[in-house]
């Protein structure tokens, strides 16, 4: 004879009671056990072929908070009808409201229902609604009827015209619709056996426990019970580890690739002079990049301080005027020192090289890079922000030429983009000559800009007292991240969605 | 970075290639000047160009991109030479001018066979020269008349902004200047270029008639071009004499491309030495003369190139050649190319023409050390010590707004930087603390499963007189919970245990701060320095941020605790 709990011989004894035949809900209240406990008994009486259980779905519907109010007083848009036709059949909005007693947060509502039913006009003016008749009763005013004083309905009971009125309603919140699934007992022949066995009660066994607690370890009593069987397949809550965000840590790895290939991180500050974001990369102070459109201008202060760089400053004016010492043309344009002392919201990490450069202790060689916030003052779409984050450096050798620079380029697409293949092209920035633009090929994702670099022009060193060439360069960590993370728009870097980042995989 | 529409037809035919629709291969064509196609309308027979190189406006057009790229093909090499017939007219310029705007520079082109599409076509170039080169027609502006509707010779005169008088191009009424920047559109676009002087520019023939009044507008009468004008002036002023004659030679010789004759003109300029001479014929096809040092060339490509395959490659990307010694190359650079400033730019265009791909990559081992800003050890331990506590790490703008900072937060608003353009209202200053990021977080997230544990560890800013910058950035990190239990205890806990794991003694204070529930908040002292907050949150912030739970949260400064460990 099998071995039975206590809960499964009273439910066994009370589906006996009930001609064999009983809803799960109906078995709670005969045993006074919970939902849970009544269902797991069940499963196990059925493993045991006690009982057969038959599941069956049902949708029911049933009122909300709101949708009662409007089942006991007729829909908002209905009570204001009828109160116009009390008021001969055109009255102002508010008048309307408070003569058909209105609850105030349905006066909107109501107004707008009118309109969507089309039984009204409603003229914005003098806010006047005007009815020429009593509108027929809808469908959704069927079903609130109909469910009006009950708990709830099923939705095979209603008639098909009265579906037709659920979703209405239920965008509305005025029903709530539940799935649920009803299940029926039913005794086997052994398990009515069973039942009335009258041995069944004494074949309880060791005593079952659900909970191992720390007194049945100490008393060592955990040798005289049962430990109840879980359903191991049954879910479980979520657990949500705390992790770093997806985009910064691919950060964190791009910079501890940098480290390891021998460069030193610069650091400055986001509000930069347009001394170091602009002049001294000698893009003329009338380059439409300076303008409101380009780059943001801090309302105040509105000046920072260069004084430390005057020696700098007078050199980069003269080789913005005629080329100074630098064999350049330069721009022929009468330069400020003034607005090389506007302050703006740095508009790339480019600034920190020319800040490094400028530095009387720059090492020959040195390589530099930095991971800078930068801002520029765009819409912001799925491929442009208004802020973001720029990969930037330098290498700085006496023997340096284009060779390193595509050698360069050519480390970072394997080491950092894991690029299969590499291609070159002419590229432009007003600081660099030559320029170039490296794509990486990577197997499934085709070619992708990834790096702009070049070598910054004798313009641009020589003011700041650079003898030797140095190369420049950007990597487009974006593009980068959002090819890793499958993503295509660009605004997911700064994502608002926690449910995102908590399913995010970390690997 | 400019784009243009270009014929697409004409393109093809001008180019000698037949690209067939191909325009991967049209894209492998243009890298050479570096741009590339944005969007191939086959249907207009246009294709959008985007030129990456804001200093090339001699591309801007269907025959100078033409021009450039027949060179890297192999069909012309070489610069092109263009010539113009002597002076046929003159223009006198007043002295008032000086400091208004001084230079004019003319042509005359006569037989432009002009259809719809080549005057679409000189508009777009136009737009495009006002536009960039000419930054929004402050530096220069271009006009275009019917030559044969004037009568020269002409002056580039000043007028008195409310007496004088004439029908601008678009309107049928006369209006004096002033009520032409009041009410003509380009008035009211490009009017801030002359309000601030007491008269304004006027262009104007022997007869008085008025051709312009630059940088403006047209006249009606004389300031419009259509298919039936065979003779055309084409007339540039502007603020640098080399930029305004620049632009005055682009735009000449892509009429004379289109099978035009140009003529030449004489300007008389008043005796001042801000004028390159008292007399000065334009245009100007004069080469320039650079000389190319191969040394310098090898030095700065890593290559082993002669001086004749230089020049050869020069050649190749469309300059001419002088001398050619051993050791110099005499370049000649044709008027069009007014990007070359340096001979770096020569050294460029030799790389382009050998080709970037057939240059061997070079990875050297410098011997440097690489080494992160030192703080950020502390930093990322910091961040791991959080999400060890089970939050997770956020990433906020460090733009925000005073009513996200401060009214949202219920405190008084203090000093921020601010930006003089914002794009959003979101998005008009500089965050000064993180918490109000955060909060912003949690309620896009109400319907998201609680508990939330959130921590964002970044950069906010200061205003500081003391800095270069006036400002100074700052390292934070701000913590929450959120959830029906949420409480001070709770986040105490986890300020302890993460000061106690970075072996940092603190403390809390009693304190008040209007955007936590007073008595369940303090601040948090490190070495006897307030560092940061600790706190319930007040349900009043909660209200405005529409968040549905308690929320206990700390705000501490990072790097003040990490300059003490340093």
């Amino acid at each position: 004879m099998a071995e039975l709990r206590e809960n499964e011989i009273r439910i066994l004894a009370a589906l006996d009671k009930l001609d064999g035949k009983a809803s799960t809900e109906k078995l709670m209240l005969e045993v006074e056990l919970p939902d849970a406990a009544v269902m797991r008994s069940a499963l196990i009486l059925q493993e045991k072929n006690f009982v057969n259980v038959h599941a069956k779905p049902e949708t029911k519907i049933k009122l909300t908070p709101e949708g009662e109010i409007h089942a006991e007083n007729g829909l908002p848009e209905r009570r204001v009808i009828n109160a116009v036709i009390a008021l001969g059949g055109k009255a102002n909005l508010k008048q309307a409201v408070q003569e058909a007693g209105l609850e105030p947060q349905f006066a909107q509502i109501a107004l707008g229902w009118t309109q969507r039913k089309k039984w009204a006009t409603f003229d914005s003016k003098n806010s006047m609604l005007q009815v020429s008749s009593a509108p027929k009763e809808g469908n959704d005013e069927k079903l609130l009827n109909a469910l009006c004083g009950k708990e709830e309905i099923p939705m095979d009971k209603l008639s098909q015209e009265l579906q037709a009125a659920v979703d209405m309603l239920k965008k509305r919140k005025a029903i709530i619709v539940e799935d649920k699934t009803n299940r029926i007992l039913e005794l086997t022949k052994i398990g009515k056996q069973a039942a009335e066995e009258s041995s069944l009660t004494v074949m309880v066994g060791k005593k079952e426990v659900t909970q191992l607690t720390p007194e049945l370890i100490i008393t060592g009593n955990w040798r005289n019970v049962n430990f109840q069987k879980y359903n191991i397949e049954a879910p479980v809550a979520n657990v949500w580890p705390g992790k770093k965000h997806p985009y910064l840590s691919f950060l964190d790895e791009v910079r501890a690739k940098l480290v390891t290939l021998g460069f030193k991180e610069m650091t400055g500050t986001s509000v930069e002079t347009a001394f170091f974001n602009f002049d001294a990369l000698y893009t003329p102070q009338d380059h439409p990049a300076r303008e409101l459109d380009g780059i943001y201008m801090v309302k105040n202060p509105e000046y920072g301080d260069i004084s430390a760089y005057a020696k700098a400053a007078e050199k980069v004016k003269a080789t913005h005027e005629n080329g100074g010492a630098t064999g350049s043309t330069g721009w022929g344009y009468k330069y400020s020192l003034q607005e090389a002392r506007r302050l703006i919201l740095r508009g790339h990490g480019t600034c920190l090289s020319a800040r490094t450069m400028v530095n009387k202790g720059l090492q020959v060689p040195s390589k530099h890079f930095s991971i800078a916030r930068v801002y520029r003052p765009e819409v912001v779409d799925k491929t442009h922000l208004s802020e973001f984050n720029q990969v930037e450096g330098i290498v700085v050798d006496e023997k340096l030429n284009l060779r390193d620079l595509l050698g360069v380029l050519g480390k970072f697409a394997k080491e950092i983009a894991g690029a299969d293949k590499i291609r070159f092209k002419p590229d432009y920035f007003p600081f660099t000559e030559p320029s170039v633009e490296l794509s990486a090929y990577k197997e499934g994702f085709g070619w992708v800009e990834f790096g702009g670099s070049g070598i910054f022009r004798p313009e641009v060193t020589e003011p700041l007292g650079v003898k030797v060439p140095v190369i420049a360069w950007g990597l487009g960590v974006d593009r980068l991240f959002m090819m890793r993370a499958g993503m295509d728009d660009i605004r997911c870097i700064f994502s608002q969605n926690l449910d995102w980042l908590r399913r995010k995989e970390v690997a | 970075m400019p784009t243009i529409d270009l014929d697409y037809n004409e393109l093809e035919r001008l180019l000698g290639v037949k690209v067939n629709g191909d325009m991967e291969k049209l894209d492998d064509i243009l890298s050479y000047v570096k741009s590339e196609v944005k969007l191939y309308d086959k249907n207009a027979g246009t294709v959008n160009i985007e030129f990456k190189d804001t200093n090339r406006p001699d591309l801007w057009s269907v025959e100078g991109l033409a021009r450039a790229l027949r060179g890297y093909l192999g069909i012309e090499k070489g610069l092109k030479q263009y010539s113009s017939c002597e002076p046929i007219i003159e223009i006198n310029v007043d002295k008032q001018l000086r400091d208004i705007r001084p230079f004019i520079c003319c042509s005359i082109i006569k037989d432009a066979k002009l259809n719809d599409s080549s005057i679409r076509g000189l508009m777009h170039l136009q737009d495009k020269l006002d536009k960039t080169y000419g930054r929004s027609r402050q530096k220069t502006s271009i006009g275009i008349y019917d030559f044969d509707l004037i009568t020269p010779p002409l002056s580039y005169a000043v007028a008195k902004p409310s007496e004088f008088s004439f029908v601008p191009l678009g309107f049928t009424e006369k209006m004096t200047l002033s009520e032409i920047l009041e009410r003509h559109p380009k008035g009211l676009e490009y009017g801030h270029i002359v309000k601030k002087y007491p008269v304004y520019p006027i262009l104007l023939d022997a007869e008085q008639k008025v051709l312009s009044f630059p940088p403006i507008i047209n006249s009606n009468d004389l300031g419009r071009v259509t298919e039936e004008a065979h003779n055309l002036l084409v007339e540039v002023t502007g603020t640098l004499h080399q930029t305004v004659l620049n632009t005055l030679n682009l735009v000449t010789v892509s009429l004379i491309e289109q099978g035009g004759k140009a003529y030449a003109t004489t300007i008389h300029y008043p005796d001042d030495p801000i004028y390159p001479a008292k007399k000065v014929v334009t245009p100007n096809f004069k080469n320039r003369s650079m000389n190319l040092s191969v040394d310098y060339t090898n030095k700065i490509l890593g290559l082993q190139l002669t001086g004749k395959r230089i020049a050869e490659l020069l050649l190749t990307a469309g300059f001419n050649i002088g001398t050619t010694g051993e050791k110099t190359i005499e370049a000649l650079v044709p008027c069009y190319r007014i990007d070359i400033m340096h001979p770096i730019d020569l050294v460029e265009d030799v790389a382009v023409a050998y080709g970037y791909n057939n240059i061997e990559p070079l990875w050297r081992d410098l011997a440097t050390t690489g080494s992160a800003k030192p703080e950020r050890r502390f930093i990322d331990l910091a961040r791991e010590l959080m999400v060890g506590a089970g939050y997770q790490e956020i990433l906020t703008y460090t733009l925000s707004n005073p009513d996200s900072l401060f009214t949202k937060m219920n405190c008084e608003k203090t000093d921020v930087v601010e930006v003089v353009n914002p794009k959003l209202v979101t998005m008009t200053c500089l965050r000064n603390w993180l918490l109000p990021g955060l909060m912003e977080f949690l309620s896009n997230n109400q319907s998201v499963e609680f508990p939330q544990k959130i921590f964002e560890l970044g950069k906010v800013t200061f205003i500081d007189d003391t800095c270069e910058t006036k400002t100074r950035d700052e390292e934070w990190l701000a913590v929450a919970t959120s959830h029906v239990n949420a409480g001070f205890s709770e986040i105490k806990s986890v300020l302890d245990a993460f000061f106690m794991n970075l072996g940092v003694p603190w403390k809390i204070n009693a304190g008040s701060h209007p955007s936590f529930i007073e008595g369940r908040m303090g601040a948090v002292i490190v070495n006897g320095v307030n560092v940061g907050v600790l706190g319930e949150v007040n349900p009043q912030v909660l209200e405005t941020w529409k968040l549905e739970n308690p929320t206990a949260v700390f705000e501490i400064n990072m790097q003040q605790i990490v300059d003490g460990k340093m």
